[in-house]
């Protein structure tokens, strides 16, 4: 049994189609990432299948149960963390926790085990309001507050937007801490770097999918070489970069620039038209493209596709 | 319940509120009560006296004599009155003819002018029934002498009033000293646990859709009508804690009589505050922020307040605004309140109004429960 089925999901609100016919499934234990820009319809998507709102339509069951017609036994199994921090920021860390663990009829106690690794860090200021914790605190209490009923589904809305790098990378840790623990997670992340730790990525954009596959797939399906191109003087460069023809999509990423060469035409040729531009000693190597250049390569495709 | 122990945690958390809960009743009796009232205490009388004459004076030193009325002024002319009246240093101008003391003889029919500042209309009201009373009296006592014809006296100096030599007594039941604090403070309390009812139990559920908590409780197993009885039964305890707070103030500070039955004034009470809890309910389904909330509740308390009678009889109003009065929960407790407090009626006299709001409570509630959707 999958852990998420959905069928051909559409979302209007009014004249807007937030989500528009979307179709994708998630095994059970994976963690399983939606990556796009503001806007494209991810809340959306994930408010529906918290059974929060009925979907205008298509189907979408969670380990079989329909998330419009069982959305009372499924409200037991899911646990979801909505994007913007939504716990009582007048009662303590504790009292927050308590709280959702009776909602759900459990004890801390019985289910300690599971939020130990994250409840553990904030457990020290436990007396203290939830709305006098700093962002990576409250995140990791809304993780421990989702977590506590022993959910068999973690559905996160942007868990890591607003959050330090540190405390990124150590909510990422816990994310695959809880996949050993065999609960799946769907998660959303306006982060390219993040979506690496995914098993599978789903690039979603107006509301649209765009791709679904593993990391790697998504990287290799570039289909042509990329190459990184790096200079000390990276705006001149890029500058230079955009008025040589046999060079296409040229989009700044990290200390270099990642370009594709056209058909029948090689670095060296490059090199020596930047030569004549007077830029000297550029590097170019080969590299492996990354998430962002898939997802910029298809955000370039999609108005084509639509004229034919 | 966990849920109502969250409640009442979030109530004592805001220091604010938690103050505002006890402190509210007590500002509202203390203040409200004394300050909202329409008897008029002392009038400024700018008297003209053209006639100068032994009777004239007997007048006006009855006017001053009375408790309602100080002679502020001796003004020569209407004119120099009439500037006095504009400036507001006068309520009311009294022009006493030159033929006033001729007329009390019986030879001229002279008229007394009054011109009163209406800008207030009732304590205008008031201020000429005073008058006609003190005049009416000085008209008694002046066809008691044996000055005049009785008739001519009569219809000489007032127009208006009553057959000389026949005095009338009102006797004014369940008031007798017409205190105005006793008819207001049961409308008082209706607007203090109308006011707790409506917008603390409204604001707190507005307030967590603008938190985003409400989407998190959402998506527990929590029932519909469990999350609707944790946001009102705070609220109805508090409303009937406050109410129970007023009362005594009332009863300490103003030694309000309590003519009926408490138990039957509480019960009312529950009904109502069910009533007001469903609206509150209703309009927080349909605002999404605070601000939204405070604004509509706000502009709907105003007009279910102003339009109960608390201030001036639902008789006098026009016929729609009567009808509208079926609809408006205040103005029922605001009569069963004032019935049971100051007449002592039991339930077999308020029975009917009783009866409606119960159904006004219940469909409400109905109403609110409905267009609460806890999906989509």
């Amino acid at each position: 049994m999958k852990a998420v089925e959905a069928n051909s999901i559409t979302q209007r609100f009014g004249k807007i189609t937030a989500v528009d016919d979307i179709t994708f499934a998630v095994s059970e234990g994976e963690l399983f990432g939606f990556i796009g820009p503001d806007g494209a319809g991810k809340t959306t998507l994930f408010r529906i299948a918290a059974t929060l709102i009925i979907p205008s339509g298509g189907r979408m069951t969670l380990f079989g149960l329909n998330v419009v017609s069982d959305y009372r036994e499924l409200r037991n199994h899911i646990g979801y963390m909505p994007g913007r921090f939504s716990l009582y920021q007048d009662l303590t860390v504790e009292e927050n926790l308590q709280f959702y663990a009776t909602i759900f009829g459990t004890t801390i106690r019985e289910n300690y085990h599971l939020i130990e690794p994250i409840y553990k860090q904030i457990e020290p200021f436990r007396e203290r309001r939830a709305g006098n914790l700093s962002g990576g605190m409250k995140q990791k209490l809304a993780l421990s507050c989702a977590l506590i009923h022993k959910p068999r589904i973690l559905i996160l809305d942007e868990p890591t937007t607003g959050v330090d790098a540190v405390s990124r990378t150590e909510f990422w840790e816990m994310l695959e801490g809880l996949k050993k623990e065999g609960i799946t997670i769907v998660v959303s992340t306006p982060y390219m770097d993040e979506a690496l730790r995914c098993d599978r990525i789903a690039l979603i954009q107006q509301g649209r999918l765009m791709g679904i596959d593993t990391p790697e797939a998504i990287r290799t399906s570039y289909g042509r070489k990329m190459w990184a191109v790096s200079h000390p003087d990276r705006y001149r460069l890029l500058l230079a970069l955009r008025e040589i023809q046999i060079v296409s999509n040229p989009e700044p990423f990290g200390e270099a620039v990642h370009i594709t060469l056209h058909e029948g035409t090689a670095p060296e040729d490059l090199n020596r038209k930047l030569e004549n531009t007077g830029i000297h000693g550029a590097t170019i190597k080969e590299t492996l493209p990354g998430i962002e250049d898939v997802f910029l390569e298809l955000m370039r495709r999609k108005p084509e596709e639509k004229s034919l | 319940m966990f849920l109502l122990r969250k409640e009442f945690r979030h109530i004592r958390r805001n220091t604010f509120i938690a103050r505002a809960i006890i402190a509210v009743p007590i500002i509202q009796m203390l203040v409200l009560v004394p300050a909202v009232t329409f008897e008029v205490k002392r009038i400024d009388l700018a008297v003209i006296d053209s006639d100068h004459s032994r009777a004239s004076r007997e007048l006006v030193a009855k006017l001053s004599g009375s408790s309602f009325f100080a002679v502020a002024a001796t003004p020569q002319s209407v004119r120099e009155a009439e500037s006095m009246l504009f400036a507001g240093n006068a309520d009311m101008v009294l022009v006493i003819p030159s033929d006033f003391s001729e007329g009390l003889a019986g030879l001229t029919r002279p008229r007394l002018q009054v011109l009163v500042d209406a800008v207030n209309s009732t304590s205008a009201q008031l201020a000429w029934t005073y008058l006609n009373s003190v005049v009416r009296d000085f008209n008694r006592d002046v066809l008691l002498s044996g000055g005049s014809p009785p008739g001519q006296a009569g219809g000489m100096i007032m127009s208006s009033g009553s057959m000389p030599g026949l005095s009338v007594l009102p006797h004014y039941w369940y008031n007798p000293t017409l205190n105005y604090k006793y008819f207001m403070l049961p409308g008082i309390l209706v607007i203090l646990i109308t006011a707790i009812g409506l917008l603390m139990s409204g604001l707190n559920l507005v307030r967590e859709k603008e938190s985003g908590t409400i989407e998190q409780i959402n998506v527990t197993p929590v029932m519909k009508w469990e999350l609707i009885a944790s946001k009102i039964i705070p609220f109805f305890i508090i409303g009937l804690f406050d109410l129970a707070l007023g009362l005594s103030i009332g009863w300490l500070a103003f030694h309000i009589p309590f003519e009926g039955s408490l138990l039957l004034f509480f019960a009312c009470a529950m009904i109502f505050l069910v009533a007001v809890l469903g609206m509150a309910l209703f309009l927080s389904t349909m605002a999404s922020t605070q601000q939204q909330f405070l604004f509509v509740s706000y502009f709907v308390m105003m007009i279910f307040i102003l339009m109960s009678g608390i201030f001036t009889p639902v008789e006098s109003m026009p016929v729609w605004a009567q009808q509208f009065n079926w609809v408006n929960p205040v103005a029922y407790l605001m009569r069963i309140n004032r019935m049971i407090m100051l007449k002592g009626s039991g339930f077999h006299d308020i029975a009917m109004d009783v009866g409606l709001l119960s159904l006004l409570a219940t469909s409400l509630l109905t109403l609110a429960i409905r267009a609460y959707r806890k999906r989509a």
